[in-house]
């Protein structure tokens, strides 16, 4: 036991993933410690979504070795993932059922039904916005309360980490500020996330480390600080030469 | 009035085989996105089995001539007897048809393909064992109920009856189940994404396994109705009702259960209009009402407007 204490969460060995004949991702070691929350930046087509993919083995990994805790999970179906604790929070969103239901649907593997219920009530108190609409029709909710509502049917799962896909993409600067906020407050309760993002300076401000992907391929690594501090990544991802 | 009431019992009972038969499309259409054309031989080997587990006897014409099981059991036991049978070969077949296509991520649609294929193999396995010759469930079977009861006047076969009864039982508790329990709601998540659902942790493959395996269970019920109401006319004796199922899922929506259960009932009230006379008609009239349908709502009367899936 006392190996895998000292071992990252996650831990992302020489990683390759390929669709046909087009690799995605090139030899990507990413670490994500237990309590961090790491970035992981990169624009269009850099291979962000595809790394989330092959952690929740979505794709395969066709190099490269996949570690939780220390041991190899490369190979493991989808749902064991979530037994793991891997929650992954992917763009697209469930739109025919209500609030609840979805909710109530990212306990799925949980038996414990008080817990469930606290657990729900703890959501709608970090999401009042869902609180509101718990009745109505997910696919009726704007793009902001939608991102808020997968955020919280992914940690109704009870995960240890939480991996999500560009939360902040297609809404307001008021609605990006109050999804990151949330995401801080949960760092800042203990939670592991793993946030993938192209609003790199969104993503810093709450991010303890970050990644930068270009092409498939990691150009820079280093923390929150040094990142936002980076000549080279102002230029390309904030837009302040 | 009579008359009206015969006719209403007449077109509620074979709406209800639809109705049966098309919740079983629904059911695997849901999770897969494809029609298992296989249903309708599912439905034919419910039928057999019904016969067999009541103590027929095979024909002169198959392998297996002359064959008759040691012992004969009461048609309410048989019955949901040879629904599991029913059941275990859909699994069978989702193992064969559909799984390794699956495996291979290859497309969906070649599952359509690969179902036909094990619909002809099914069909032409039960004529090569038991010939071809169409086989009577005797009524008999239903022993200590009389063979007709009136109601309001009108002479309405106790058969029709309990397969009115017996498929608004399964339809009922299907609902209960997938609106109200811990695998219903998997399946639905499973329905409306599959990606999703995984990532939440419900085990897609187990959910489409129940899917197969409650639709053959339903396909095999229907199968042994049929088979005691009308008797068993065949190997292809499925075929006319899976076409029939077919048109009655389209008519109600695509993956809608409600609608299912609906098209059903209306394709065989529609039917029961028909006089005698032209009973020859009768699939001009449902298919004709479908198409009249089809073109005001292409969706089906409770679908919704599909969404463009990538």
């Amino acid at each position: 036991m006392s190996a895998t204490n000292t071992a990252p969460l996650l831990a992302l060995e020489r990683l390759s993933v390929r669709y046909g004949g087009v690799t995605a991702l090139r030899s990507l070691d990413l670490v994500v410690h237990h309590g961090e929350l790491v970035t992981l930046l990169g624009s269009n087509g850099a291979g962000k979504s595809t790394t989330l993919r092959a952690i929740s083995q979505l794709v395969p990994a066709a190099a490269g070795t996949l570690r939780w805790n220390g041991g190899v999970i490369n190979g493991l179906p989808t749902e064991r993932t979530v037994k793991l604790g891997i929650a992954h929070c992917p763009e697209g969103r469930r739109a025919r059922q209500s609030v609840a239901d979805n909710l109530e649907l990212g306990a799925w593997l949980r038996r414990d039904r008080n817990a469930i219920r606290r657990d729900l009530e703890r959501c709608y108190s970090l999401f009042p916005r869902l609180a509101e609409r718990r009745t109505q029709a997910a696919g009726s909710l704007s793009g902001g309360e939608q991102q808020m509502l997968a955020i919280g049917r992914a940690l109704m799962a009870q995960p240890t980490l939480l991996m999500l896909d560009e939360p902040s993409l297609g809404l307001a600067p008021k609605l990006v500020a109050e999804v990151m906020g949330a995401l801080s407050n949960l760092h800042a309760d203990g939670l592991t996330i793993l946030l993938v993002e192209q609003n790199a300076q969104a993503a810093l401000d709450i991010a303890d480390r970050g990644y930068v992907l270009e092409a498939g391929e990691l150009s820079l690594e280093g923390s929150a600080a040094e990142l936002l501090g980076n000549p080279a990544l102002r230029e390309a991802y904030l837009g302040t030469g | 009035m009579q008359d009206l009431t015969q006719l209403l019992l007449n077109g509620l009972s074979t709406g209800a085989v639809y109705a049966l038969f098309a919740l079983g499309y629904t059911l695997v259409f849901s999770v897969l996105g494809v029609i298992n054309f296989a249903h309708g031989a599912v439905f034919t080997l419910g039928a057999y089995f019904t016969y067999f587990l009541i103590g027929g006897a095979a024909g002169a014409n198959g392998l297996l001539a002359g064959l008759q099981l040691p012992f004969a059991l009461p048609f309410w036991l048989a019955l949901p007897l040879a629904g599991l049978g029913a059941a275990a070969v859909a699994l069978l077949i989702e193992r064969t048809a559909f799984a390794p296509l699956r495996q291979r991520n290859a497309d969906p649609l070649l599952a359509l393909i690969t179902s036909l294929g094990a619909g002809v193999v099914l069909v032409n396995l039960i004529q090569l064992l038991v010939g071809a010759e169409s086989y009577a469930i005797p009524t008999g079977a239903l022993a200590g109920l009389p063979a007709a009861v009136r109601i309001g006047g009108a002479q309405v076969r106790s058969v029709q009856l309990l397969l009115l009864l017996v498929a608004a039982v399964l339809l009922t508790l299907l609902t209960l189940w997938i609106d109200g329990t811990r695998s219903g709601k998997g399946l639905r998540a499973v329905s409306e994404d599959p990606t999703t659902a995984r990532l939440l942790g419900i085990p897609s493959d187990r959910m489409i396994q129940i899917a197969f395996g409650l639709s053959g269970f339903l396909a095999g019920i229907a199968g042994g109705l049929v088979g005691l109401s009308v008797s068993i006319a065949g190997p292809y004796f499925g075929i006319g009702y899976g076409l029939k199922g077919l048109g009655v899922l389209v008519l109600g929506g695509l993956g809608s259960v409600p609608g299912a259960v609906l098209g059903g009932l209306i394709i065989g009230l529609a039917e029961a209009c028909v006089p005698a006379d032209l009973s020859g008609y009768r699939d001009v009239v449902a298919y004709g009402f479908l198409f009249v349908v089809l073109l005001v709502r292409p969706q089906g009367l409770l679908g919704r407007v599909l969404p463009s899936k990538v």
